[in-house]
């Protein structure tokens, strides 16, 4: 037994020696040539479409809450000018900023590339800006803190990962993904309660936030019928069809009732 | 004394079961064996001797501090102090005779270095940050993540490590054994000129268990019956610093009721070190244990003196104490192993700032006859 077994292991270890020289370059191509590339869907600018609209509010103009940043004197200077609650950014003629808009439906069965340039954002003056962002799955979210003070940045995820991360003054930036969609992953700071931010992950490119004057673009979508729906923190969601045809402008506006 | 320990030694390497098995014909054969095999462990032993000689000398704690713990074996002495305090700022100790225990644990840092990470021969970088030797004498295990059981075997360990001062113990004991005046230091404190690195560690150990600091406006207000010691922001940063609903520091930097030594001389998982996908850079206590509770754990270090010890944690990655109790209360770094004591703590800004405050109180008397010796 022992006398074959050892020819055996030698054989076989040389077998395996030779394997790992000559079958490594053939290995790696291999593995690069996945079994199930992933196709990613192109837009054919010939008859990409557009959505576009604009968001309002219909009650009346709220009048904007001060901010108390007093529990942190250090915020209280790196504060330039009065912090105000923003949760509710009415401007003139109704429009509501700050709602996010996006495909809700309509995209199933088609994979996009994840954009190279990272979303950013940004705890400065002891606040989050912007407060309303949205991100592809797997784009790099990098978190930056221009703040003399220690923030401890929390994105309260249900779907994705729920984490923390404390990052004291002139700490490098961190770059996080979240790998599945979700709308909306509300964020705050540990140590700051006042601050909050809301990320909107999805798996496609259609999403956008409304400007100050309530108007929103989503342009370069492929002809179809979507669901299109919006989210604002204070305000709750709404949804609707609509149809982009080939090469055309599709109009979708959106009014909350007051509160 | 020596020759006491000489007779224990070869008996307690005997496993106790073998001996009573075959009572009767092994007896007989013990005796002669145990002689023969007992000879050359002795001879090594008794050659040269590691017990300190000279004479002993008792620590006297200050202020805050309890009784000194001292090994069996390595009773303090005048000489072996001595000794240790001459070693510890001994720049033949290093490869390139550049560096001295001194130069990481410089006493006018507060036996520190002021870096981020300890920095070896040759501009080496360490992994860790370089704690303080003061009160070190009484830690149960030494290192961040204690992988010496005392400042013994502590001792030697950064001479030969190769990112720190790099050099084995045999060449260490030969450059010693060159000079006439340590041959003298070490007859004095070990009775005979001998140089072992044992002796060295001893050596060292020993004059580590006088660098002592206590006596702290937070000594003399806690134990010395001084109520104007602390200031009213101290006072109130005392009271949060142990309020296990609001700091909750207290139940890892300990404080008991005759001596504070501001450690529980264990380790946690406080969140230091998540890279960006979420994971630990250093695994800290779990590479000595392999439980996994401690991965990314490392040694609670004592706040004592901690104003002149930036920056802070094992990476030394925060630079004031006031990033430091922010860092506590926004709870840390999540992971999957942080201890179950990190949470976000509501403190207001005013409690924080009374933290640190409170944490500037600490700052006791430094040891005197602690600082580099003239040549005799």
């Amino acid at each position: 037994m022992k006398n074959t077994l050892t020819p055996t292991c030698l054989f076989l270890a040389l077998v395996l020696m030779c394997m790992g020289c000559s079958t490594k370059a053939p290995l790696n191509t291999a593995s690069e040539a996945a079994p199930n590339p992933v196709q990613y869907f192109h837009v054919d600018p010939a008859t990409a479409g557009e959505v576009t609209g604009k968001v309002s509010y219909a009650g009346p103009k709220p009048t904007p809450k001060k901010i108390d940043m007093s529990e942190d004197p250090a915020c209280v200077s790196a504060h330039h000018g009065k912090a105000v609650d923003e949760s509710l950014l009415v401007g003139p003629n109704h429009s509501l900023a700050n709602a996010f808009v996006y495909i809700k439906s309509g995209l199933e069965g088609k994979t996009f590339e994840v954009p190279v340039t990272p979303v950013v954002i940004d705890q400065s003056g002891c606040w989050f800006h912007p407060r309303i962002l949205g991100v592809q799955t797997n784009q790099v979210v990098k978190i930056v803190n221009s703040d003399p003070v220690t923030h401890n940045i929390h994105p309260m995820a249900e779907i994705n990962r729920e984490w923390n991360h404390s990052q004291g003054p002139g700490d490098p930036a961190l770059t996080r993904k979240f790998i599945k969609p979700e709308i909306m992953i509300p964020v705050k700071c540990n140590i700051h309660s006042w601050m909050r931010a809301y990320i909107g992950v999805l798996d496609h490119p259609y999403f956008a936030v409304s400007k100050d004057d309530g108007t929103f673009q989503i342009p370069n979508l492929p002809p179809g019928t979507y669901t299109l729906a919006i989210w604002q923190e204070r305000l709750g969601t709404q949804e609707r069809q609509i149809t982009v045809a080939p090469g055309q402008h599709a109009v979708a506006d959106f009014t909350f009732k007051g509160k | 004394m020596s020759s006491a320990t000489i007779l224990k030694t070869p008996a307690a390497l005997f496993p106790q079961p073998l001996r009573s098995r075959r009572p009767i014909p092994l007896d007989r054969l013990i005796v002669p064996l145990l002689t023969v095999l007992s000879l050359p462990l002795t001879g090594c032993r008794a050659k040269i001797s590691e017990m300190p000689a000279g004479t002993p000398i008792t620590i006297h704690p200050p202020l805050g501090l309890p009784a000194v713990p001292v090994p069996v074996d390595n009773q303090p002495t005048l000489q072996t102090v001595a000794l240790g305090r001459r070693l510890f700022y001994e720049q033949r100790l290093s490869k390139d005779n550049s560096l001295s225990c001194a130069s990481c644990h410089n006493p006018k840092l507060d036996f520190t270095d002021g870096r981020r990470v300890a920095k070896g021969v040759g501009g080496a970088t360490g992994l860790r940050n370089v704690p303080t030797v003061l009160n070190a004498a009484y830690l149960p295990l030494l290192f961040w993540d204690g992988r010496a059981k005392d400042l013994e075997q502590q001792a030697g360990s950064p001479i030969s490590d190769p990112i720190e001062m790099n050099q084995s113990h045999k060449v260490t004991v030969a450059k010693l054994a060159r000079d006439p005046e340590y041959r003298t230091m070490f007859a004095d404190a070990f009775g005979s000129s001998d140089i072992t690195i044992g002796r060295v560690e001893k050596a060292l150990a020993s004059f580590e268990r006088t660098l002592l600091s206590g006596n702290s406006a937070f000594d003399r207000y806690r134990y010395g019956g001084d109520n104007y010691a602390l200031s009213p922001a101290q006072q109130r940063g005392l009271a949060i610093f142990i309020d296990p609903n609001k700091g909750n520091c207290a139940a890892c930097h300990t404080i008991d009721p005759k001596y504070a030594l501001f450690t529980d001389g264990k380790f946690h998982n406080i969140g230091v070190g998540v890279d960006d996908e979420g994971n630990l850079k250093d695994m800290g206590r779990y590479n000595q244990t392999h439980v996994d509770s401690d991965r990314g754990a490392f040694k609670t270090p004592t706040l004592r003196n901690i104003e002149n010890t930036a920056p802070y944690m094992h990476d030394g990655s925060l630079q004031t104490l006031k990033e430091v109790v922010d860092f506590y209360a926004g709870g840390g770094n999540s992971n999957p192993y942080l201890d179950k004591d990190i949470r976000a703590i509501k403190l207001s800004g005013q409690d924080r700032a009374d933290l640190v405050e409170f944490l500037k109180s600490l700052s006791g008397d430094l040891p005197s006859n602690a600082g580099p010796t003239e040549k005799r």
